[in-house]
């Protein structure tokens, strides 16, 4: 009620008046402060009236990799220019169009890819009224989609094309052929891993909620895609929006859940409406709502939009966000799957994860995903890869295929034939890594199992495989940037720390003191106020915090935000002994 | 150790390129809890402790030691008082592994538990934010023992079956417990760089006595200064309280101000604002806290472990003393064990509450029968306390017409406290007078705690010295643990005694049976505590237990039929619930109870906050058997009480529980005016005005019985609920029977609330003019004037009258209409027509 409430306010009156606050209080009896914590905590909304025109520009990752920060720079001189309070300018973290950097929003309208000087003209024509042409995320020609066998009803790409649409709605629901053990099982041949980040096997979670004693289910499909480097359920959500609602029905069938959520990021707005029209076909042909197919199952879909912020996406955080507190993350356990929504079982998954359960049932109840991926591993996946590449965008592609491959095979190789010099294998999360890895960075199991014994390991190699990748000892995300040589990694890591201070909800203390001190560390090199006779304290000190909040911290957030920090003074000393002496 | 520790972090460190990994391992982190999944692996959901919980053991290690605790503990409120529900039953949660380390390691007042807490405290909802709890657990599954990679809040997390904790201490996994160390540690080091002076650091070393948790942390943990850069933050201080002193930078966002505010107070006012490193605790909506709508009860300063939230300008100045009473200091307070683990700023804020006495040998303490408000903690010297004069217990039996009018054998049975020349229920019994010690720790915590007038004259035997406490400060011992098992023994011993004696029918016992049973039921009695409303057994239900009513009153209703009859209100010093249990045990009683032999013949309702003892039935049968002589008395009594409901069913049910349920049984002054006389010209309420001020405590507007009007003025309740929870114990009844609000009183409007019929109004006062400049306030330059709400309520005119006398309101009245009576006067006339 209260997010609902900020939303409409604010929308009212361009932004949350005191008074409105006062007077929804005295209405409601819900107190001042509670309206106030939830107000201040996301950044969508504002206690104070807003510029004539709002210029939000990326500047992390990729975007920062091609000029964000002229951009930047070029917005502010206009906004000096136009006077006060005409033009505000503010830098933000990804907005979610890494493949189309540099990002950015004029007034929430996408404009992605121009040079400064196209955005300050962009600016100054929305200062004076005149608002230019736009892009869209669907101005993008299908050339990504090609090649996807996510969707088995789409007649262009795939053989499937009898079936229609919630075909597996229609079999458990209504032809009775189809049941709750039958999904359950199909997904553990399939081998389906949760594609969020965690990797964890999805037909237990199923199971687990499934099992779960609740009045109350609840189905959450997690669409708030914020990390820096990952735009692929943006892609999903735009073009295939169905197969994402029919996982999240099927999802409810087998739980027992009746009541569905897609919860989408406030920037995603072409998806947000791709997957409302979506609802509300679905529930003309009977997939959703009160009576399936004609049968007594019920299943009632609603997107929840996000009130903002990268820790939402934080599966706990996001809970609390929907109901109505702040988005800082629960202790657990309890997991969702017991205590999810309102303290009841919840499914709660990655827009992807939701996305191939239709493909998996549509074909052999899972045999066909369970080949789909390379030799010895399981099933297909997304990446977005982004960064110095020529072809960057969101890739369905084998399992098991390697960073190479990737990198070469669909995302055009490197960009202007410039040399590979580091990967963000995981959004700013697994911080950065060097194309030539020390072996002595792998785990001793997994370097001993290596043919070649080396000092260096090629990370072309590396099989981009969850698996595989926790038993080299590293972390693979969905979001892979990739760095060209030339590349100042200080800048790049700097950023990334900023971002994970800027993102910390601030509930737990190593999360929300450690990120600010490991970026003042950074911002001190950064600077160029640094000693390098102090790396090797430097490092020790780093490692020994970033180890203390990796355990220590209530969430993925703080365990993760030492990574680029980390990374960048095990890896590339040299870029920052480079950076220190350059002017 | 510290050394060790020490040298194994960085030789653990140094071992290799990513080393600190071996220690904090990130990709060694399980996406579950250890214990997230039971030994089936299916996912155990979180549902709340149910009462078989506290019969249910759970076996743990905690540094290597072998410990067994229940799985759930009754929920306790901020004084340390188990919580019933609506049923009346304790309310369990899940015992936590911080419960558990303190049940093991804490045994008596000094000792330390070995997990540290800075956000936590055991009344509150654990926060587990500023996560200086961790500990590392582990779990032995197939024999296979593994850890979690990460570390646990002791605070949040729940105790299971197996598991093993090591803490910060632990010896017995030196690996472990050095992480853990070094985890705490630099989060101690992150806090103290942002939130800490460092010359508060310096000055700690030196000080045996630290009240900042953060600085008295960082001292335990050795360190001097942290490693990490000091915050670059602006100082922001608040000073527009007039109370309490705001500086966010020493903020540490532990949350304890805004659960003190919210979960216990139920003010809800402070919240979290902002987000991440810009994190703060805000008042309403972010606004400075003296324009917010902060009363000022001083919960979130007394909760907030650093100097974050101080208390503002100084109470104990100003205070007067009698001759032979000095003030104290909260840091004299801390080193006696009583006071040991109160917050240092709660002794701050109350530090007028608490006045050392010194006492000549043949001096009185106390007289028997007179108000008062505070309880006495014997420091030295011996006391004589006897019961002297009967007009104590006359003016203690004011509410004895009540069991007269209902019971025909009050005199007998329900309060044989009412016997001139019996023993008094209240404090010490039996004798003429006893001797005691310094050892019997407390005296007159009673009246302290029900407004109940003195039971006892109490006189120092020899030159001793007591610290006179109030309620506030009485209740604040109880929060805290080791206080609170002290002063639970105390009142189990007294208790007993005086309940004991209050039981006509256990007279027939020796001297040495009755000793015998005083020494078997202190075992196992057991205390409760019931709500207003709240229904202690129902008529039907199987018997189980017998009560004895310590404080306020318990409502006996019988249904007949569709009706539902009040036979009984009983006050402290009667009992209940022998019937039940009388009739289980013998087959004398059946000709009364229709086949309901075991069961309750009626309902029993607390009318007020009760306090019971409460002897369970497997203790009442045992005393049944091993004492057989009380048996007849028990008999007799349980076949009058049955008769008389027999009397009662003939009779017609009268109005009288009407009457009851507007509390006028309690009302001891209520201002009535006879309305056929009564000519509406208002005198009484300008006489009222003009005696306080311009400020009328009177409203001439009220219930109706027949023609008498009670108008709305202070009734002097016999158990005054508006006395009950005032932050800075500014509402007392002392000496006489009025209410009296002093000067301090910070306007925050609880008494009003407390008070069931409206009495007590506020209003603002201009307490002084002040120049802007000087003042707290960042206003512009000028005069202006400090308006201060504060309460209001009749105080019988005891500044101008007499107590024989009449107050203005009665005198001021031409036609003779206005009376000061109490309810059953007022019974006694409405009956009469």
């Amino acid at each position: 009620m209260i997010v609902q409430e900020l939303f409409r306010l604010q929308r009212e009156a361009g932004y949350l008046r005191k008074q409105s606050l006062l007077d929804i209080s005295a209405a409601t009896g819900v107190p001042l402060y509670r309206w106030h914590e939830v107000a201040s905590f996301f950044p969508h909304f504002r206690l104070a009236p807003p510029a004539a025109t709002e210029v939000h520009v990326c500047h992390d990752m990729a975007c920062r990799l091609r000029g964000a920060c002229d951009l930047e720079k070029a917005a502010k001189q206009v906004a000096a220019k136009a006077g006060d309070n005409k033009v505000a300018v503010h830098g933000v973290s990804c907005l979610g169009r890494c493949d189309r950097a540099p990002a950015a929003m004029i007034d929430e309208h996408l404009h992605v890819g121009s040079t400064a000087k196209e955005f300050a003209k962009l600016i100054e024509a929305y200062a004076e009224g005149s608002p230019p042409k736009h892009d869209y995320d669907a101005d993008q020609s299908r050339q990504n989609a090609d090649g996807w066998s996510i969707d088995p009803y789409d007649k262009s790409n795939s053989s499937d094309s009898t079936l229609a649409p919630y075909d597996s709605i229609r079999r458990f629901a209504e032809q009775k052929v189809l049941s709750a053990k039958d999904v359950i099982s199909a997904l553990e041949t399939a081998g389906l891993l949760g594609m969020g980040g965690a990797g964890g096997r999805a037909y237990k979670k199923w199971d687990d909620v499934l099992r779960a004693e609740g009045d109350q289910k609840y189905v959450v499909c997690n669409a708030d895609e914020s990390e820096p480097g990952t735009f692929k359920d943006r892609e999903l959500l735009l073009r295939t929006p169905w197969i994402v609602l029919e996982g999240m029905i099927l999802g409810g069938l087998v739980t027992g859940a009746d009541r569905g959520y897609v919860y989408i990021r406030h920037e995603y707005h072409e998806q947000i409406e791709a997957v409302q029209a979506a609802i509300d076909a679905a529930r003309r042909i009977g997939a959703c709502g009160s009576s399936l197919f004609g049968t007594s199952f019920r299943f009632e879909l609603e997107v929840f939009v996000s009130p903002g912020g990268y820790i939402c996406g934080e599966q706990t955080a996001l809970i609390e966000a929907m109901q109505d507190h702040r988005g800082e993350p629960r202790n657990r356990p309890p997991q969702l799957q017991t205590n999810g929504l309102w303290n009841q079982p919840t499914l709660l998954s990655n827009v992807e994860t939701f996305a191939w359960v239709p493909a998996i049932m549509a074909r052999e109840n899972g045999k066909w995903f369970a080949a789909a991926g390379r030799p010895g591993m399981q099933g297909r996946r997304f990446f977005s890869i982004s960064g110095d590449v020529a072809k960057p965008g969101a890739y369905e592609v084998p399992n098991g295929i390697t960073l190479g491959e990737l990198i070469d095979d669909y995302a055009g190789g490197m960009r202007d034939g410039l040399k590979f010099k580091a990967v963000a294998p995981s959004g700013p999360s697994g911080g950065f890594l060097p194309a030539k890895l020390p072996t002595t960075a792998l785990r001793r199991d997994f370097s001993s199992t290596l043919k070649t014994k080396a000092d260096f390991f090629d990370l072309r190699d590396w099989t981009l495989d969850i698996a595989t990748s926790r038993a080299m000892g590293l972390m693979l995300g969905a979001g892979i940037v990739v760095y060209a040589e030339g590349t100042d990694m200080v800048d790049q890591a700097w950023a990334c720390s900023r971002f994970y201070r800027n993102e910390s909800c601030g509930k737990c203390v190593p999360c929300r003191i450690g990120s600010q001190k490991l970026t003042e560390i950074l911002g001190n090199i950064l600077e160029r106020n640094f000693d390098p006779k102090q790396l090797d304290s430097t490092k020790q000190l780093v490692d020994e915090l970033g180890g203390v909040m990796a355990i220590t911290s209530i969430c993925g957030l703080g365990q993760v935000a030492s990574a680029p920090i980390r990374t960048l003074l095990e890896y590339f000393q040299d870029d920052i002994v480079r950076h220190l002496k350059s002017s | 150790m510290k050394n060790e520790s020490k040298k194994s972090v960085a030789a653990v460190l140094t071992a290799g390129p990513l080393a600190a990994e071996v220690l904090f391992d990130p990709l060694n982190i399980e996406e579950e809890g250890l214990f997230s999944r039971d030994i089936d692996g299916q996912l155990v959901r979180l549902v709340d402790s149910t009462a078989s919980d506290y019969a249910t053991d759970i076996h743990l290690k905690i540094d290597g030691r072998a410990v067994t605790v229940k799985k759930a503990v009754p929920t306790r409120d901020s004084q340390g008082n188990i919580v019933n529900d609506a049923e009346g039953h304790t309310v369990p949660r899940s015992t936590t592994i911080y419960d558990a380390a303190s049940e093991v390691f804490v045994e008596k007042p000094g000792d330390v538990n070995p997990i540290p807490i800075l956000c936590h405290r055991e009344h509150m909802q654990p926060a587990a934010v500023c996560r200086v709890c961790v500990v590392e657990v582990f779990r032995t599954v197939d024999g296979k023992r593994r850890g979690a990679g990460s570390l646990v809040p002791a605070c949040h997390h729940q105790v299971e079956e197996g598991m093993e904790v090591q803490t910060i201490e632990s010896a017995n996994d030196p690996e472990s417990g050095t992480r853990v160390r070094a985890a705490v540690k630099v989060l101690t080091e992150l806090l103290v760089a942002d939130h800490l002076s460092e010359s508060a650091l310096a000055t700690a070393a030196d000080s045996e006595f630290v009240p900042n948790e953060l600085t008295a942390l960082a001292k335990r943990l050795d360190i001097k200064e942290s490693r990490f850069a000091r915050t670059k933050k602006v100082p922001i201080v608040d000073r527009s309280s007039l109370r309490i002193l705001v500086d966010h930078s020493a903020c540490i966002l532990c949350e304890r101000c805004m659960r003190g505010c919210s979960e216990i107070r139920e003010n809800y006012v402070i919240g979290r604002a902002g987000k991440g490193y810009d994190s703060r605790i805000a008042f309403d909506l972010d606004t400075p806290m003296g324009e917010s709508s902060c009363v000022s009860c001083g919960e979130c300063m007394i909760s907030c472990p650093t100097d974050a939230l101080t208390f503002k300008g100084d109470r104990q100045s100003q205070q007067k003393f009698e001759p032979g009473e000095s003030a104290t200091t909260a840091e004299e307070l801390l080193r006696l064990p009583m006071f040991a683990g109160i917050p240092f700023k709660f002794l701050q804020w109350n530090a007028t509450s608490i006045v050392r006495q010194r006492l000549k040998k043949g001096e009185v303490l106390c007289e028997e029968g007179e108000y008062g408000r505070d309880a006495f903690l014997l420091v030295s010297g011996e006391f004589d306390v006897g019961t002297n004069s009967i007009a104590g217990r006359e003016s203690k039996q004011a509410s004895g017409w009540l069991w007269k009018w209902f019971g025909k054998q009050s005199n007998k049975f329900v309060a044989s406290t009412s016997k001139p020349g019996g023993k008094s229920p209240h404090m010490y019994s039996g004798r003429q007078s006893i001797r005691l010690t310094s050892d019997a720790v407390i005296i007159g915590e009673m009246t302290c705690m029900s407004h109940y007038p003195r039971s006892a004259t109490v006189t120092a035997a020899t030159d001793a010295e007591v610290l006179r406490i109030n309620r506030n400060v009485l209740y604040m011992l109880q929060r805290n643990e080791v206080a609170r098992e002290i002063l639970e023994n105390v009142y189990r011993q007294r208790a007993l005694d005086n309940q004991l004696d209050s039981i006509s029918m256990l007279q027939s016992l020796s001297s040495d049976q009755r000793s015998e049973c005083v020494a078997m039921l202190r075992e196992c009695v057991e205390f409760a505590r019931v709500d207003p409303g709240q229904v202690i057994f129902r008529q039907g239900e199987k018997a189980n237990d017998f009560y004895m009513v310590r404080l306020g009153f318990v409502k006996v209703t019988q249904a007949r039929g569709t009706q539902e009859r009040v036979l009984n209100y009983l006050g402290p010093g009667s009992h209940f619930g022998e019937i039940g249990l009388v009739s289980s045990l013998t087959t004398e009683l059946q000709s009364y109870s229709d086949g309901m032999d075991g069961r309750r013949t009626a309902s029993c309702t607390a009318l007020d906050d009760v306090e019971l003892v409460r002897i369970r039935g497997e203790h009442f049968r045992e005393l049944w058997k091993r004492f057989p002589n009380i048996q007849p008395a028990f008999l007799a009594h349980a076949k009058t009480l049955l008769e008389r409901d027999r009397e009662e069913q003939a009779k017609a049910t009268t109005s009288l529980p009407e009457f009851l349920d507007q509390g006028l049984f309690n009302a001891q002054k209520l201002l009535v005016l006879d309305l056929e006389a009564c000519t509406r010209c208002d005198e009484c309420t300008k006489a009222c005005s003009d005696t306080h001020d311009g400020v009328t405590r009177l409203i001439r507007e009220g219930l109706r019985f027949d023609k008498w009007l009670v108008a709305g003025s202070c009734r002097s309740c016999l158990d005054p609920y508006c006395l009950v929870g005032c932050p800075v114990d500014a509402i007392h009844r002392e000496g006489s029977l009025e209410i009296r609000i002093e000067d301090h009183c910070i306007g925050c409007g609880l008494c009003a609330q407390n008070c069931p019929y409206g009495n007590i109004n506020m209003h603002g006062f201009v307490v002084d003019m002040i120049n802007s400049d000087m003042a707290d306030s960042e206003a512009g330059g000028g005069k202006r004037a400090v308006v201060q709400q504060k309460a209001t309520t009749c105080d019988l005119c005891r500044d101008i009258v007499k107590s024989n006398q009449d107050p203005s309101c009665v005198y001021a009245c031409p036609h003779n209409a206005a009376f000061r009576m109490s309810g059953e006067e007022l019974l006694s006339r409405v009956q009469q027509g």
